[in-house]
Formats: C-alpha cells, structure tokens, sequence
C-alpha cells in the first residue's frame, strides 16, 4: 500500500464539556456576601506596604504578610485608571459588542479592579472619569453582584 | 541514557505541607499553596527574600482554571523572581523537585522552592484524565486513571485467590500505616479481620479494582526548599542530599491494553539504570525506607517487585510477611502513601518529602523505628511514566 | 467558551459553621476541531471502507493501529501500511462499573461497559485494538492471557459497523462475539 498523502488530513470537530466547582474560601467569599447583601466594597490594608487591595487576599503580594484580617471599607465610586473596548462577540463575554471593560481605582483602595463600564460612548471614555457601581437586581454570588459601573451624573 | 553528574550537591533544607482533605472550602488556591509554602520556610528558618527561584506545577486540566502560575502568585510569593510552571500529569510533584534540583546542581540559582497543589475536589479527576488522552480515538475509551490491568496480570500469575488477599492484605497496611500520619485525607482505622468483607463488598470500579483499593481525590499542596551545598550548611544543621534521580517516560498511549507478559515496566526500567549508576546491587539490602506513589493497592503490590528488581513472588512474601511496615525489611509508604491522600500535583512531592522526613528522623508520629540514611521515593503518571529519587542522610558517596 | 453557571452556598460544614462561603459549579464547554494529520487520516478513512488498517516500523516491524507517524522505540518514520482484522481474539477488557464523564457532553456515561483490547488477525503480541465491547455481550466473553509460556484463548470477535460511517471512532459501534468462530 501506498504512503499516506497530505490530502488524506481532515478536520474532525470535538468537544470539551467538563464540570467544575470554584471555591471562594474565607476571604473572597467575605467580600462577596458584603457585596451582595450590603452593596458594600471591601478591601484588605497591608499595613506594612501601607496598601488597600480590592478584590481582597489572604497576603500582601510584596511582603506575604497574612492581611486577612484587616478589612477595610471603600467607596462605591472611583475613577477609570485605563480602559479597552470590547469589539468582538464571542458567547462567553459579559456583554453584546461593543462594551467597554475598565479598570476602575475605587476611593479608599490602591489597587484597581476590571469592571464592565456602561452608560457612556465607548469612544468618550476618558482617564480620570469619574464613575460608581450599579448593584445587579439578582444575585449570583459573583463579582457580578455590580451590575456594572457608570458615570456620575453631572451636578444639576 | 546519557547521564553526567551534578556539578554540585544539593540538599533539602524545608519541607512544607498542608493537612490533606476531601474537601478546603475554606480557602482558594493560592491561599492553599500559601499554606504549605509558609511551613516550608518555617521548617527552613528562611523567609522568600532567601528564594533565588520558584518552580509550582500541578495537573492540567483538573481545577478548569488556566496558568494558574499568574495568579497563584500571592501564594507562591513569586512575585518578582524567576518562576517556572511544570505539569506532567501523575508525575508533576517529582518533576517539580527534579527541576528545583537540576537548577541548583547547574549553578544557576543556590536556593529553589519546589510547590505541588491540587484541589481535586473543585475539578472533575476522571474527567480531566479522560480527556488528556487522544482526541480521536482513546477519548471515547478510557476512563481516567481506573484501571483492571494491575489485577488481571497478578491474577492470572498468582491465582486469584493469593492475588486478591495481598492486595488487601497492602491496603490495610497502608491504612494502618495513614493512621499514624496527623496529614491522612484517609485513614479507616481498618482491621485485618475485615480482609474478607472488603474482597467481596467494596464496591467495584472496573473489574477486580474496587473502590477500597484505589487512592482518593484530595486536596492539598507540598512545598519543599532545596540549597547548594554550601547555602544548605548554612541554612540548615542536617540537610538531605538528592544523590541522583531518574525519569523515564513511555509514549505509548494507544496500545497499553495486553495481557502479554512479562514485560519491562518503566519502573523497572529506571530502577536498574538508576541502580547500576550508583552502585547498588542490592537495593532491598541498601535502602532503610521507600516512600511509593501507589495509585491503587493492586500496583503498589505489584511494583515493589519491579522498584527492588526483585523476581517471581518476592514482593508477595514482603507484604506477606508484612516487611513492607516500619520495622520490617523494607518499610514502604509510612505516611500511608497515596492511598492515604492524592493531591494529584503535590502527590509525588509528597512521597520525597515524606521520604526527606523520615531520614531526618522528625516524620512525627509515623516515623519509622532506627536510623534512616538511604530513602528512595517513587513517582507515578501518564502512561507509565516513572521518576525516581534517591535521598541520602550523609554527604559520603 | 460557554458556561453554564449556578451557584450553591456551601452550608453543610460543621467547622465553619459561622460563615457562609462561596462555591460557584460551572461546567466548562469548548467546541474543538482536531486535524486527523495524514497517518490517523488515511486510517479513519478506511474505516468507511470497512477495512481496519495498521502501520509498520521499517526496523522492528511493529504494527500500530491507530497508527502513529513514527515507531517510538525505534524512532523511525513508519512507512508501509497493512490491513488487519477485522475479526481477532479479545485479550483484555476493563468491566467499567465507574461512570466517568463523556467529554462531549459532561455527562455520566451508561454503566456498565467494557472498553477492550482486542488482537485483530495479523497482529502479535502487544498489538492490541482499543474499542468497546457489544454490552450484552459483557458476562459472555473470556479475556486471552500470554503469561510467558502459558496461554489463555480469548473469545473471537467481530466488528459491528455503524450504518452511516464517517472516517470516526463511531464508524464501528462495537465489537462482539464471533458466532462463526464456534
């Protein structure tokens, strides 16, 4: 018989469908309780580096001192640090095209965290704008319970 | 197999684990990792400005989340210095401290920490081994790790009846042996009395593997720290030193099914060139304890005839005669093993750590009877993949 | 990536009873496309044909089948293709009473079945044929022991071919008893 050829190549579909289960532990789940049931942003303070991290950790990732326990309250508004539009469709992002995903530096806290942006033309948003949470109606116990973030609205 | 020799000694100056459980909803990954890796550097009297380099690996595919060596960072304390990601299935743990060794040994880095994890319980086990296999034909057919060939093969050697009893006869040693060690995710409390009752009513699995004989999924994570020589005197007043390892891989995935033997395992395999390296002739004679990664009681029985390149029923007699507990010829698995506790990625890190502990003579309440100089560990994956790890107690070789 | 998501809070843990904490359960589904390669290609497409074929090593003379480019122990290209089968003797089966996920769906998968080891006519020794055995026929069969100069017959096998074949794994459903073999 003869050698296989090139041509004898063909594409076979698949797929992959596995179950998993994500477990929040002590910290995160703190943050996400708060959030679901008191609309309420909490970080953690390193008190060594002098840093608030929100989403919170069990350890400062500059000096791995154990900061689970030092909670701290932020505001629900902050600023847009950096920002991207979302152009593409695919079936596993948030929102229909085109959205824009931010990074958002609540007041209170030092780092910043990626948040769905709405409410503004995706071609005005700006570094610096000043933008606060909307709470999502139904809670999936996720960083969702924010719905998303939106400007605020100008002083009358 | 070309070989050349360490240009310098390495020696394990922390051990770190976790306790080992069915179930941590208490903390996510990196917390976990956290964990064993602040037990590592208490054991070592080091804190991670010490750290040259981490190396963290776990199984793909099993925890449904990707690159975890990013955001596992507040865990691992990698932030900032050179960090390398390795999985290689069952044999992660042993690959992950074979790499830490050979970086140390080459110069490149005096101090490495070593981390293994998995939380199988947030993944599906089966399923993640299922579908590691070839998309187009072995997919359909494999069912995860589980398998009746260990069985098969013993029994059709030694009869079944012989086959099945020393098969228990390994799982209620490796009970009793889990129910010492303070870290168990199992440990029954079971009896020799109850030998029968399990043979025949321990769910079945496939074939003659029933559930009884087949590890657990766990949670959990290992962390080790391994020096130069120079760094581990310092560091450390008894350092363990890896004299050499070995780690042989089969490719062979779609024709593992035959009932045609003998044939040369991996293990033995590694085992004699491992042997023939270094000098020993008389392995059972040489080594004071083993720490195996044994998947099911049916392996674990079968392979210590080919880790001690022993022949016809040998390692039948040792379990047998119970030469496999502390005291006996040649102690196997004090920490119960894997049958005790199988978080997949730290599994095999665990069996050097275990191994490490006991030549250090401070394993805790499973710390096996006299002196422990010469300790050899096992890992286990893939399609018969085989790592083997030599620890020694003086640097005198 | 498509995820379906529902939430359960995890209440059931004596220890930490004093906090409720998060558990999300996802199942992960990702369509996928593998390209056969010409070797595994030319393979499946023989199975429409009804023919189940095998590669040779130049060197050792090994027959894979499914074939694979290269002989892994002599580390050769292999060349020469050779048809096998499609009857043999059965020499290994896992009796499968664990349910394990089927990768397309995440689903359970039925129990029990036997996934088989099956030595087609022109094969030797470790070249065995990975498929399923025939359901019915799982208490019926014997497995085919070599165990150095003892041998154990199997039970003659046939395949049984899918109506609507493919180039797929699906292109034969099973294998069962051969009743000409008696």
């Amino acid at each position: 018989m003869k050698n296989s050829e090139e041509s004898d190549s063909y594409i076979i579909h698949g797929k992959l469908a596995l179950p998993y289960t994500y477990f929040a532990g002590r910290t995160g789940s703190t943050f996400l309780t708060t959030l679901r049931d008191h609309r309420t942003i909490m970080g953690v303070k390193c008190t060594t580096c002098n840093r608030v991290f929100v989403p919170p950790r069990q350890t400062c990732e500059r000096c791995m001192a154990d900061i689970r326990s030092q909670w701290v309250t932020v505001s629900n508004r902050g600023t847009v640090v950096n920002h991207t539009v979302i152009r593409y469709q695919d079936k596993h992002l948030p929102r229909k095209p085109p959205f824009v995903l931010a990074m958002i530096l609540l007041k209170g806290a030092d780092t910043p965290m990626a948040h769905i942006l709405e409410g503004v033309n995706p071609d005005r948003v700006e570094k610096g704008m000043e933008v606060t949470a909307v709470f999502s109606p139904a809670t999936t116990n996720t960083l969702l319970d924010i719905d998303h973030f939106e400007p605020v609205a100008e002083a009358p | 197999m070309s070989f050349r020799e360490k240009n310098r000694h390495v020696g394990i100056v922390g051990i770190g684990e976790t306790r080992f459980s069915s179930h941590r909803e208490d903390v996510n990954q990196p917390e976990m990792i956290r964990e064993a890796v602040k037990d590592a550097l208490d054991d070592a009297g080091l804190t991670m400005d010490d750290i040259d380099c981490v190396v963290h690996g776990n199984m793909e595919l099993f925890e449904m989340v990707h690159q975890p060596d990013l955001w596992h960072t507040l865990g691992t304390g990698a932030r900032g210095k050179d960090a390398f990601r390795l999985t290689t299935g069952g044999t992660t743990g042993g690959t992950l401290v074979g790499a830490a060794d050979n970086l140390v040994a080459s110069g490149m880095y005096d101090t490495v920490l070593a981390i293994g994890f998995e939380k199988l319980q947030e993944g599906h086990t089966t399923g993640g081994i299922t579908n590691m296999a070839d998309p187009l034909w072995a997919r359909k057919l494999q069912s995860g790790a589980l398998t009746d060939s260990a069985a098969v093969k013993a029994i059709a050697e030694f009869g079944a009846d012989r086959a099945k009893r020393v098969a228990m006869l390994y799982r209620i040693i490796m009970d009793k042996h889990a129910c010492l060690n303070p870290n168990s995710h199992r440990a029954f409390g079971l009896d020799w009395d109850q030998m029968e009752d399990l043979m025949e009513n321990s769910p079945p699995l496939i074939g003659d593997l029933r559930l009884i004989h087949m590890c657990s999924q766990s949670d959990g994570a290992c962390a080790m720290i391994l020096s130069c020589e120079k760094k581990a005197k310092q560091q450390c007043d008894h350092p363990v030193w890896i004299r050499d390892h070995i780690t042989v891989h089969r490719e062979e995935t779609l024709n593992l099914c035959v009932n045609h033997y003998p044939n040369e395992t991996t293990h033995r395999f590694a085992a004699r060139h491992l042997y023939e390296r270094n000098g020993i002739t008389a392995p059972l004679d040489y080594f004071d304890v083993f720490e195996m990664y044994d998947p099911s009681a049916w392996w674990g029985a079968d392979w210590i005839r080919d880790f001690f390149l022993l022949e016809g029923d040998e390692h039948y007699r040792l379990i047998e005669e119970k030469e496999i507990m502390g005291g006996g010829k040649m102690p196997i698995n004090p920490s119960g093993g894997v049958l005790a506790a199988n978080p997949i990625g730290a599994t095999a890190m665990v069996r050097v750590a275990e191994a490490a502990k006991q030549v250090r003579g401070n394993a805790g309440p499973h710390q096996i009877p006299g002196t422990v100089n010469h300790a050899i560990a096992s890992s286990f994956g893939g399609t018969m993949w085989t790592i083997l790890m030599m620890l020694e107690k003086e640097l005198n070789w | 990536m498509e995820e379906e998501m529902n939430v359960k809070v995890s209440d059931s843990l004596d220890t930490m009873a004093d906090q409720e904490l998060i558990v999300l359960r996802k199942t992960i589904s990702v369509d996928q496309k593998f390209a056969t390669g010409p070797v595994m290609g030319k393979f499946l497409t023989a199975l429409k044909d009804k023919r189940i074929l095998a590669i040779q090593c130049p060197e050792c003379g090994r027959l894979q089948s499914p074939p694979r480019e290269m002989c892994a122990i002599c580390r050769v290209r292999n060349r020469e293709w050779v048809e096998i089968g499609p009857r043999g003797e059965m020499r290994m089966m896992e009796y499968c009473y664990y349910s394990s996920p089927d990768p397309l769906t995440g689903e359970s998968r039925e129990t029990p079945y036997g996934a088989i080891g099956i030595l087609l006519d022109g094969c030797q020794k470790e070249e065995v044929f990975w498929h399923l055995l025939r359901p019915e026929h799982l208490e019926m069969v014997e497995m085919g022991i070599v165990m150095g100069d003892r041998i154990t017959r199997g039970s003659r096998l046939r395949p049984v071919w899918a109506e609507e074949r493919s180039g797929s794994i699906d292109d034969i459903k099973y294998f069962e008893i051969d009743e000409q073999a008696r």
